[in-house]
């Protein structure tokens, strides 16, 4: 099309300060929004470590829009994606019709026909788009998406660039603007329009300036919408974290510092803050969140959005006083307590969003305050805590009773065999609670039947500090770990299985960052291993007939809810007697899943087992797996606002339909909380908690002269002894 | 006001306690220590009067060994201004003594003393420093507020409530007092962070038990023995058979075995 500027002595000029206009206005606010940002003090140092990867995330996350598609957002996450590759493809177009209408420049290959075909297809499917959008908005009213005048405006916006620009290319076309040498721009080629007289050319001019105009306007508006997160996200995605999604920032040297966690704007740092402009408002993570879902105080969104909100409306002026520190009651963080504390940490909201928001962070960091600075941790929690710091444990039990679990059972300590090849880091779960002693006990007859060569540490061991990180005592979990990290290194500990995926995810993830560097594995993908390699030796439903070492399936491809329907490897390899399997759902614990990528390794285990059909929780498995409502030291807090959690996963259990009679999975919180929300709902006729590794231990078949102690029908006491010792005082 | 709360280390609730081998007293090697609860209910009733009045301040003192200062810098973390340790081994009479003293010296408003130990039980040593200092003692006590009047900054004597079957009593001091306290409502605070800080870095004063000129020589009753409990066998679950066979079996046991019936 022939610009209807007339070059920049004729109207150019006049585009020319339009367009300034335009980006005069985005870059204003733009540098104002960039001066806010400078104001969240805290040093975050590790955010451009990895260039490689983080160049890979934009490839994946922002240019791909990876994270938009995953079920259930898949079309409406489509449509997301082509009104975004839209955008990128029309903006070449902008940019060449401003250069064109100011300076007569042309961009190279916006007159091919490959060009006008790609502008032409996407703006119609822009403009579906939007529709499908909208009519989300108006008609369907997504439940946590903030709905508001905003969104509409950008809809709209964006539809009259598209609804313009295919005016334009139609009218053009039949006033004979086409440049010689241009394609015809196909679609707007055949649209039905009929112009009378001569007024193909005045509309052509008219729809020409008004598709410019609102590029512009679009511009100056952008940064003051939250349409932003078209820029933002470019450097939010690059400077995402590359710590281990469960590993929480370290405090450096915590002994000399005066503040702790966030209490005003300034507690933050500039990624923090970045991330409240580019969050969309879409609603992800509320959808998703189990707190919120079952009526807590807590919403992800809302966390992001105060922080965010409150930078626009204090940064004037907090800029405005250089010298000040924030403390002022106006600049004091308008999270409330009860929404912190409601946070089981299970990173649903950080898998889901689209723009790679670190919320976890955000609401540790406040936790740190609340816990470090004002002692005001729920008093449960601060009661865990204090058990941590006397008897190494949350529930206060003895530190000499630690490796009582194993009594009979023939562990070693590392004390007694300093060359065990691993470690078996118990965790206090499976050392004091007696449902998890039984799981313990399974681990170390598996272990001994495949021959390894472990031990323990007995009372030696003390809690990993994952509960004290996660309520915010981060001195607290430094001398945990570093205790640890001593009694590790005085046995030369290179190699440490944990059982407990808080164990696993601490030691392996977070004990780094105190220089404690070890090959640790949670126990389901070690089991996973030996049987594949043919060191466990598993009896069929029959009892009698050794079953084949199991070939490791593919790998599932994320989020297909195809898991478990395939054929089991043993039916594949036919050499299983046909017999009663029973149904075993797989629940999938936040610290193996969503924090550490481990899905498919506890199922090929089940799938490894005879008489085990395994059935998935539908819809909420793997990466969409719902919390059992312990993780974040929810395990040591009252729950009384709302559904419990845990009630909420058993709802979800028997509601997938999937006529499970046993619920498995491989964490001792998890099986806790799978236990009492069974046994409040009356159902524990119906379905049985279990630990994957139990069932696995039901099917061991031991090389002679192994120890057979570990029955997981074992007598109990007749009463958990767990909590508040006789004596009145603490405790 | 002025107030200072004589505190005792023990072994922590969560410690599991062995009995030494002369059968007198506990293996106290690798231990954990901790301020005996009703002490810090005690420091939490100072300090919540602090936190009301900042023009009060808060001292604490313990007579034992040196591992004791653990516990006070405890007390110093959860907010207590100052602390001093006696350090010499003292019990009953000649402890009360000692701290008589000390407080002679400190010349506080108002002693504050857990109503009992959570090791030994006694509940004696409280009651014993008033009758040394010749100062009246209210026990059981859950609450306590300044008198007012008088000039500024002056002690007019307190308030007391004082926990009585199904009920409380209030009580009225008029001048120095010795009170010795109840578990309370509201739980002792957790230090916060900055408070452990400061309480590292703070001077604890050290005195000699020897040295404060006190009659040691009290009239004693001594531990001769202790012994634990007996131990607690398994529980049982009875599984085999129909109900009616499991109450019979069930009650079997409770009548021959458990005799409860």
């Amino acid at each position: 099309m022939i610009a209807p500027t007339g070059g920049f002595w004729s109207a150019g000029s006049i585009l020319l300060v339009l367009t300034l206009l335009g980006f005069g206005g985005f870059i204003w606010r733009g540098w104002t929004l960039f001066r806010y940002l400078r104001l969240g003090r805290v040093r975050d140092s590790d955010r451009t470590d990895q260039p490689a990867r983080r160049l890979r995330d934009e490839l994946v996350v922002y240019l791909g829009q990876r994270k938009l598609l995953k079920r259930p957002y898949r079309i409406r996450g489509a449509a997301h994606a082509l009104i975004f590759w839209g955008f990128l493809v029309i903006t070449y177009g902008t940019t060449d019709l401003l250069l064109e209408g100011i300076f007569g420049l042309r961009l190279p290959g916006t007159e091919t026909g490959v060009y006008v075909w790609t502008v032409d297809l996407f703006a119609v499917a822009v403009l579906a788009s939007i529709g499908l959008a909208a009519f989300r908005r108006l008609f369907l009213r997504p439940p946590h998406m903030h709905v508001a005048l905003d969104g509409y405006v950008i809809l709209g916006l964006i539809a009259a660039l598209m609804v313009t620009l295919l005016l334009f290319e139609n009218a053009g076309i039949a006033a004979g603007l086409l440049r010689t040498g241009q394609a015809t721009p196909p679609i707007a080629a055949v649209l039905p329009i009929r112009y009378p007289g001569e007024s193909s050319a005045v509309v052509f001019y008219w729809s020409w300036w008004l598709h410019v105009v609102t590029v512009l306007a679009f511009a100056a508006y952008l940064p003051r919408s939250k349409h932003l997160h078209i820029v933002t996200t470019l450097p939010n995605v690059y400077f995402r974290s590359t710590r281990p999604r469960g590993a929480l920032r370290l405090i450096e040297n915590i002994e000399e510092q005066e503040s702790f966690g966030a209490a005003t704007l300034r507690d933050f740092s500039w990624k923090q803050l970045l991330d409240g402009y580019t969050c969309t408002e879409c609603g992800r993570c509320s959808d998703n969140c189990p707190a919120l879902a079952t009526g807590k105080p807590l919403d992800p969104q809302k966390i992001v959005l105060d922080i965010r909100d409150q930078l626009l409306r204090e940064g004037d002026a907090l800029l405005a006083r250089t010298d000040a520190t924030g403390t002022a009651p106006a600049h004091q963080l308008e999270s409330k307590p009860e929404e912190l504390w409601a946070c089981t940490t299970c990173a649903a909201c950080v898998e889901v969003c689209p723009v790679t928001i670190e919320h976890i962070d955000k609401i540790v960091d406040m936790r740190r305050y609340l816990t470090m600075m004002e002692s005001a941790a729920p008093p449960e929690a601060q009661r865990a805590l204090t058990n941590i710091e006397r008897a190494g444990n949350p529930w206060g039990e003895p530190r000499e009773a630690r490796g009582e679990w194993a009594a009979g059972l023939d562990v070693p300590t590392l004390a007694e065999r300093p060359d065990a090849e691993y470690l078996y880091f118990v965790g206090c779960a499976a050392s004091y609670d007696r449902r998890n002693q039984r799981v313990a006990r399974a681990l170390a007859a598996i272990l001994k039947a495949a021959g390894l060569s472990f031990a323990i540490l007995g009372r030696e061991e003390t809690c990993n500090g994952d509960p004290a990180r996660r309520i915010g005592n981060e001195y607290l979990w430094q001398q945990q770990a570093q205790a640890n990290i001593e009694t590790f290194g005085r046995y030369g500990v290179r190699k440490i299985i944990a059982s407990c995926p808080h164990c696993f995810n601490t030691i392996a993830n977070e004990y780094p960052q105190l220089g404690g560097r070890y090959e640790v594995v949670h126990a389901l993908p070690l089991v996973e291993k030996l049987i594949a390699d043919g060191k466990l030796r598993l009896r069929d439903d029959a009892g009698t007939a050794e079953r084949h070492p199991v070939q490791p399936a593919a790998p599932n491809e994320e989020g297909d809810g195809q898991q478990g329907q395939g054929p089991l490897p043993s039916e594949a390899s036919g050499a299983r007697t046909p017999g009663v399997k029973e149904k075993v759902a797989y629940h999938d614990p936040c610290y193996l899943g969503r924090h550490n990528g481990i899905y498919d390794e506890p199922r090929r285990v089940m799938d490894a087992l005879s008489g085990v059909e395994r059935v998935e929780i539908e819809p909420h498995h793997r990466e969409r797996g719902f919390c059992c409502g312990a993780g974040g030291g929810r395990m040591w807090m009252e729950e009384k606002v709302g559904q419990r959690v845990n009630h909420r996963r058993i709802d979800q259990l028997r509601a997938a339909q999937a006529d499970a009679t046993k619920v498995a999975s491989g964490c001792p919180f998890c099986l806790i909380m799978l236990e009492e929300g069974v046994g409040a709902k009356g159902l524990r006729e119906q379905v049985t908690p279990v630990d994957v590794l139990e069932l696995v231990h039901d099917r061991l078949i031991r090389p002679p002269g192994a120890q057979t102690e570990a029955r997981s029908d074992e007598v109990e006491h007749s009463g958990p002894k767990r909590g508040v010792p006789p004596s009145e005082g603490r405790n | 006001m002025r107030i200072l709360v004589c505190l005792k280390q023990v072994p922590d609730s969560t410690v599991r306690v062995k009995v030494a081998p002369d059968g007198k007293g506990i293996v106290t090697d690798g231990i954990t220590w901790a301020i005996s609860p009703y002490d810090e209910y005690a420091i939490e009733l100072a300090l919540e009067h602090k936190d009301a009045d900042p023009a009060t301040t808060v001292s604490t003192v313990t007579v034992g060994p040196a591992r004791a200062r653990d516990a006070l810098r405890q007390a110093l973390a959860m907010g207590c201004d100052d602390a001093a340790i006696v350090v010499g081994e003292a019990s009953g009479l000649a402890l009360a003594r000692a701290l008589a003293a000390f407080v002679r010296e400190a010349k506080p408003d108002l002693v504050l003393c857990g109503k009992q130990a959570s090791d030994d039980d006694q509940g004696f040593v409280g009651v014993a420093l008033a009758e040394a200092l010749g100062w009246p003692h209210v026990a059981t006590v859950t609450r306590f507020a300044s008198v007012d009047g008088g000039p500024a900054g002056s002690f007019n004597g307190v308030e007391v409530w004082k926990e009585i079957e199904g009920g409380h009593e209030v009580w009225r001091a008029t001048g120095p007092v010795v009170l010795t306290v109840q578990k309370s409502a509201k739980e002792p605070r957790y230090p916060s962070l900055p408070g452990i800080m400061k309480a590292k870095k703070k001077e604890i004063p050290e005195r000699e038990l020897s040295a404060l000129g006190i009659d040691t020589s009290a009239p004693v009753a001594e531990v001769i023995a202790m012994q634990p409990p007996p131990a607690r066998g398994n529980g049982v679950i009875l599984k085999d058979g129909d109900t009616a066979a499991l109450a019979a079996e069930l009650a079997r046991r409770l009548r021959d075995e458990a005799k409860v019936l």
